[in-house]
């Protein structure tokens, strides 16, 4: 918690502000958070929040490119030290996995409220996002499916991941790696190979990170 | 109230809040158009939300029951899932107001409401449990992949609702067939599920 405690020197007023966000969203919705029970929540001055936004959905925007930005680096990074298409999709599974473990209201925004809570730009917000991984997906190769298929694959896996998050088990999701690796490789790279990837997954998911 | 007037009333609900927004959802307007009196009203529900609530129950339980009615005829189990499939896409295709209702305008009210849309999403994982024996590695697949099936059609179905393509959904059946079996049959096999749909569309 960022918010009490000596932290709260330590930590910048924006992060903080975009933190307070998060956790009221995740709380309360987007809807019924209002910047006046951020400002309340993050410790900090009006006057600070208008510094650094322009009002409520810039500061859900922020936030909600703040855990974006921090997914992209995190995949980026796994990935480099993976070999193959399909051992680097699981690896940055399990860095997404483990970085909604541990930011369960970012994921919250990011996962639930951008699709279907927050304003217009929010969703576009989400909507790209999820177009970047559909076409990583993509580029795992042929499929007997459609052009919809890499998408319908990481819903599946959503699908999971906003139950667990709704239900306040964002702790367990890297234990679900196995099942979210089978997800999406399954359509393309045939049923055999997807469950012997998951079995390797579950090794993965024990490792630490 | 009776029952004629209440659905009317409940689908009034869903028609405001997908029309206005649910801070100004009115309860007024939607009394006038199923000719509910304020006193009826206030002997059934405590207010808006609580009629938002039921509205949104009494939209589900219809979605559900269409979906199965069918399906429970069909059999083998890929028919199972194709039939009741059709069935949904056809409901959503031809009622896209209250298919945004369903899967945006209710759920993003706030965290209780969209416990409702996972709770929803929960009721389509017994059917696809039927899979698991049908699969030929029942004891091999993922614990959650039910959910994997359910949560891939909800993605294709809650993208199109929302671009306002409700209508091309009864086409797009092959595929979103496809993405529902290929958890359990593997591709090759789903994807003969799909040419199958596609040659009977």
């Amino acid at each position: 918690m960022l918010t009490t405690g000596n932290d709260v020197l330590l930590v910048p007023d924006r992060e903080r502000i975009l933190q307070a966000m998060a956790d009221c969203c995740a709380e309360n919705g987007y809807a019924g958070t209002t910047v006046e029970a951020v400002l309340e929540r993050a410790g900090v001055e009006p006057q600070s929040f208008e510094n650094h936004f322009a009002g409520k959905e810039d500061c859900a925007l922020a936030a909600l490119n703040k855990i974006v930005s921090e997914t992209l680096a995190r995949i980026s990074m796994t990935a480099s030290d993976a070999a193959g298409a399909v051992e680097r999709r699981k690896y940055e599974g399990k860095a997404i996995l483990e970085l909604m473990a541990a930011r369960p209201s970012f994921a919250k925004l990011g996962f639930i409220e951008s699709r279907q809570g927050g304003t217009e730009q929010m969703h576009g917000a989400y909507e790209s996002a999820a177009r970047v991984l559909a076409l990583m997906m993509e580029r795992l190769g042929g499929t007997g499916g459609s052009g919809s298929t890499a998408r319908a694959a990481l819903g599946g896996a959503e699908a999971v991941i906003r139950r667990e998050l709704a239900a306040d088990r964002a702790a367990g999701l890297p234990q679900l790696l196995p099942d979210f690796v089978y997800a999406v490789l399954v359509p393309f790279v045939g049923q055999g190979e997807a469950l012997r990837q998951a079995k390797l997954a579950a090794r993965v998911a024990a490792e630490e990170g | 109230m009776d029952a004629q007037q209440r659905e009317t009333l409940l689908r009034a609900m869903l028609t405001e809040l997908v029309g206005k927004g649910y801070g100004d959802a009115s309860v007024e307007r939607a009394r006038e158009a199923a000719g509910v009196g304020a006193a009826e009203f206030e002997a059934e529900f405590d207010g808006k939300d609580e009629c938002l609530f039921a509205a949104y129950d009494y939209l589900t339980e219809r979605v559900v029951e269409r979906a199965s009615a069918d399906c429970d005829q069909a059999d083998p189990w890929p028919d199972r899932v194709r039939v009741g499939l059709e069935s949904l896409l056809q409901a959503v295709a031809a009622y896209p107001e209250m298919a945004r209702a369903l899967t945006r305008a209710f759920p993003g009210i706030r965290p209780a409401a969209y416990e409702r849309y996972v709770s929803l999403l929960s009721r389509f994982v017994p059917v696809m449990s039927e899979g698991r024996q049908y699969s030929g590695v029942e004891d091999e697949l993922p614990g959650e992949v039910e959910l994997l099936a359910v949560g891939a059609a909800e993605a294709i179905i809650f993208g199109e609702v929302d671009a306002g393509r409700a209508e091309r959904l009864p086409g797009m059946l092959p595929e979103i067939l496809f993405s529902v079996l290929v958890p359990f049959m593997g591709p090759d096999r789903a994807a003969d599920e799909m040419r199958s749909a596609a040659a009977a569309t």
